[in-house]
């Protein structure tokens, strides 16, 4: 994670041990601002834990933690005025309108009315309810209630956002809107810390913290993670002689640099995925590798990057933990 | 959304006790938003207090039960009263169902509810009177409410006394009327003693005999019909003599009579010469006898009322300061008891906790919103009882600060409950008991001097206790709220504050564990 910019949030060995198993342990990661950070994993793994803590709504038992370079149990009214947070369910008000919500949760923040005004005027538009600026809480959808709630989080003009899974429960096309506010709001140098349990959802992130159990199992760059899971980036092969499929590997294997590992797809006669560190910049030499008319002189029928899922990336994650585990 | 403007926190903001005062604004302007999005609840506020004082003062009639009420007669009935008679006297107090001679079948239907009171007549009163004893008229009831019980006994008493009082000056006529005619033979008398004083012959001897003889005898019925002695002592020093007087003459004239027997007349001068002074007196005193009331003689003193206000209030008008308090206090409870509770329930304490908010500002929104929210709500009561004739004496200062403080205390007590409540289902049960220990304890209904001493706490910690006896005040008698009234009120707003800081400050803190 890059060390250059400055810190949002920064965590060492965080643990609050709730009993039974429940709780989070010895979590360390750093959010760098300008970017956002995706908290994934199940339900139950100890995401909204992990952000209660940065929000100073839990106290770690070991460990420190700093947020905007304080510690969140000695945060100041102006450290607060700094954070906006999204929780899980909505909690605002259903007999109040948008904008008497939204001037609520502003009024919250020490907002004058006249600030209120042009701010959520702006941001009615950001969040496309404009129309629905005198609606009834009440008479919201679950996606407009999760805007709103998102709408209210942004009044005082944070500068790091918490948002506990923002996405849950809305509709796919919503969900991508959210990520496009998100990084719109990263864009203008916003820190998002932002959980959810999808897990394809990594890829709107700058960074990804994978949880289970309440460890982060791993934390990295989406493109990070997904090598660090498969020890590199994969070119899958397809070889127009099923017959010299083996022989492939094993010449691919004895070649050494770009190829970092090659084997047989299992369940296919002619399928190869080589890892390679960088595929698109190493796709022309493992062709040639096995193309070259001095040495295999084989026919490839096609060839590419894969591109594994991140719900891939993740159970591999998870099945390493646990064979790590025993 | 400023394009690619980078965060400005600080820009333009309003200095810290400034941004104070707008986070107890947030939350005053969310209270009275809600509440101003609920039509039916202002109404309810409002029109429901006003249309049960309506109901309550159109249909309100006296505070006295209604006892259905069955009178057994004795075998024969009672002679010299006619059943209506009998009816239309023990109707005062008692809603007569049935007069008959029954006293199974009235006991009967006493059993099954179908009446409240049986009363049992005795039977021959005058006889049983003239046997110098009294009779005792039985009454029966089914009570279950205490209440309607002493009611029962008050009444009983009321109708014996009355009866006594009629029986008594139906003796008392009786008397006077023998008095009267005694009057006429003790004229007869004095007049035949001085003929046997001057001396008369043994023929005038028996007619002398015969006069006194007949004297002799009306005294003795005039004896025995007299009022009793504290009647008669009541009156004066003189008719209190009356009885002795009586003995006396009749003694004398017995002497007189058993001389005139004996032929020693001419021996007993001395005993003819004190019957004639007996007699002298006697007319003197049976004249003052006769001449006063008999309703005076058996009810020497009578009662004179009056209210310095002219009269008290219509009962719907004395209530209607209690209703008041009673409107403030639960509504005030029920709006506390569910403020905090749903706003835990529903996550939003952590939003809160989130924010650069704290308790007292988060209270003190709430308190000045539902307050304006009831103060509102009350003054529109408050001026449609004055419509209905409903007087507000005193000062409208004092009225508004006791307005005030009921309000406060009350809001604290339901916010109190919000704090120890799990659920909204239960704060509404707890502002339900504290409504109930209210109606009971406060002096609403049941006046607080009928209670033990430990219960006057458990009034103290009432705000409507203190709300209902300030309004009465004011409102009633154009009097400030006593200094306890004031004082309850505060103690009770400063002690539940600090209850609900401190509690709800620390589920603040706990609201994500």
């Amino acid at each position: 994670m890059s060390q250059e910019r400055r810190l949002s949030v920064d965590s060492h060995d965080v643990t609050i041990d709730f009993g039974g198993g429940a709780g989070i342990f010895d979590q360390t990661y750093r959010i760098p601002e300008g970017t956002i950070l995706g908290l994934i994993g199940p339900s139950g793994c100890g995401k909204s834990t992990t952000m209660r803590v940065a929000l100073g709504l839990l106290t770690p038992q070991q460990g420190q933690i700093s947020v905007l370079g304080t510690s969140p149990s000695a945060f100041t009214a102006r450290d607060r005025e700094q954070i906006g947070y999204i929780p899980q369910q909505f909690v605002l008000y259903p007999r109040l309108t948008v904008a008497e919500n939204a001037t609520f949760v502003a009024s919250l923040y020490g907002m004058r009315t006249s600030a209120i005004k042009a701010r959520l005027a702006e941001l009615l538009d950001f969040i496309d309810m404009r129309e629905a600026r005198d609606r009834l809480g009440a008479n919201l959808s679950g996606g407009m209630q999760r805007r709103l709630m998102l709408l209210g989080a942004l009044m005082h003009n944070p500068t790091l956002i918490f948002a506990d899974e923002p996405t849950a429960g809305i509709d796919p096309v919503l969900r991508g809107r959210f990520w496009d506010y998100f990084r719109k709001l990263r864009d203008e140098g916003r820190t998002l810390y932002v959980s959810t349990q999808y897990v394809g959802e990594a890829v709107y992130c700058d960074y990804v913290a994978v949880m289970r159990k309440g460890r982060i199992l791993a934390i990295d760059t989406p493109a990070g993670l997904r090598k660090r899971v498969l020890g590199g980036e994969i070119i899958h092969i397809s070889l127009e002689d099923e017959r010299r499929t083996g022989e492939a590997v094993e010449h691919l294997r004895r070649a050494g640099d770009p190829v970092i590992s090659a084997r047989r797809v299992p369940g296919t006669d002619n399928e190869i995925h080589v890892t390679v560190a960088d595929a698109g910049g190493s796709l022309p030499e493992v062709l040639n590798l096995l193309e070259d008319s001095d040495g295999p002189n084989m026919v490839v029928s096609s060839a590419q990057e894969l591109q594994i899922s991140y719900d891939d990336i993740f159970i591999r994650l998870m099945q390493r933990e646990e064979a790590a585990n025993g | 959304m400023a394009e690619g403007a980078a965060p400005e926190a600080d820009d333009g903001t309003a200095p810290p006790w400034e941004r104070w005062l707008i986070r107890v604004r947030a939350y005053f302007v969310k209270e009275v938003s809600e509440i101003r999005r609920q039509p039916m609840l202002i109404l309810s506020l409002i029109v429901g207090p006003l249309l049960v004082l309506i109901i309550f003062g159109a249909s309100y009639q006296n505070s006295t039960p209604v006892l259905r009420t069955a009178i057994v007669l004795p075998p024969g009935g009672i002679p010299g009263l006619s059943t209506q008679q009998i009816r239309n006297m023990a109707s005062y107090n008692f809603t007569i169902i049935s007069v008959d001679e029954d006293r199974a079948g009235a006991e009967a239907r006493l059993a099954a509810g179908e009446l409240d009171v049986v009363q049992v007549l005795p039977a021959d009163v005058f006889a049983t009177l003239r046997e110098n004893q009294t009779s005792t008229i039985t009454f029966i009831s089914n009570a279950i409410n205490p209440l309607v019980e002493g009611w029962v006994q008050y009444l009983a008493y009321a109708e014996v006394n009355e009866i006594n009082k009629t029986l008594l000056r139906l003796a008392a006529l009786q008397a006077q009327g023998e008095a009267q005619t005694i009057r006429l033979k003790v004229s007869d008398a004095s007049g035949v003693i001085a003929e046997l004083q001057a001396g008369v012959s043994q023929a005038q001897e028996e007619n002398v005999r015969g006069t006194l003889a007949d004297l002799i005898d009306a005294i003795a019925l005039l004896q025995q019909n007299l009022p009793p002695p504290e009647v008669l002592s009541a009156q004066s020093a003189d008719l209190a003599s009356l009885p002795g007087q009586l003995a006396q003459l009749k003694a004398n004239l017995e002497l007189v009579v058993q001389a005139i027997d004996d032929g020693t007349v001419a021996q007993r001068i001395a005993d003819l010469a004190a019957a004639q002074s007996d007699l002298h007196i006697l007319d003197k005193t049976l004249e003052l006898f006769v001449n006063t009331s008999a309703d005076v003689m058996i009810s020497p003193v009578t009662q004179q009322y009056t209210n310095v206000r002219g009269q008290a209030y219509a009962a719907v008008i004395f209530y209607a300061p209690g209703v008041l308090a009673l409107l403030v206090q639960h509504t005030a409870i029920t709006l506390g008891a569910l403020a905090l509770v749903r706003e835990r329930l529903m996550g939003a304490f952590e939003l809160f906790r989130v924010a650069p908010v704290n308790m007292v500002q988060l209270l003190l929104g709430k308190y000045l919103g539902y307050t304006l929210v009831i103060a509102a709500s009350s003054l529109v009561l408050l001026a449609a009882m004055m419509l209905l004739g409903m007087p507000l004496l005193g000062s409208w200062g004092q009225f508004a600060l006791l307005l005030l403080l009921l309000t406060v205390a009350s809001l604290g007590v339901g916010f109190l409950i919000s704090t120890i409540s799990g659920s909204d289902s239960q704060a509404i049960q707890l502002a339900m008991i504290t409504l109930l220990l209210s109606i009971f304890f406060s002096g609403f209904f049941i006046s607080l001097d009928s209670f033990a001493r430990p219960a006057l706490a458990v009034s103290a910690a009432i705000p409507m206790s203190h709300g209902v006896a300030g309004f009465q005040a004011i409102m009633l008698r154009g009097l400030a709220p006593s200094p306890g009234a004031w004082a309850g009120l505060i103690v009770i707003a400063a002690i539940t504050f600090g209850l609900v800081v401190a509690i709800t400050g620390r589920q603040l803190r706990g609201a994500t564990r």
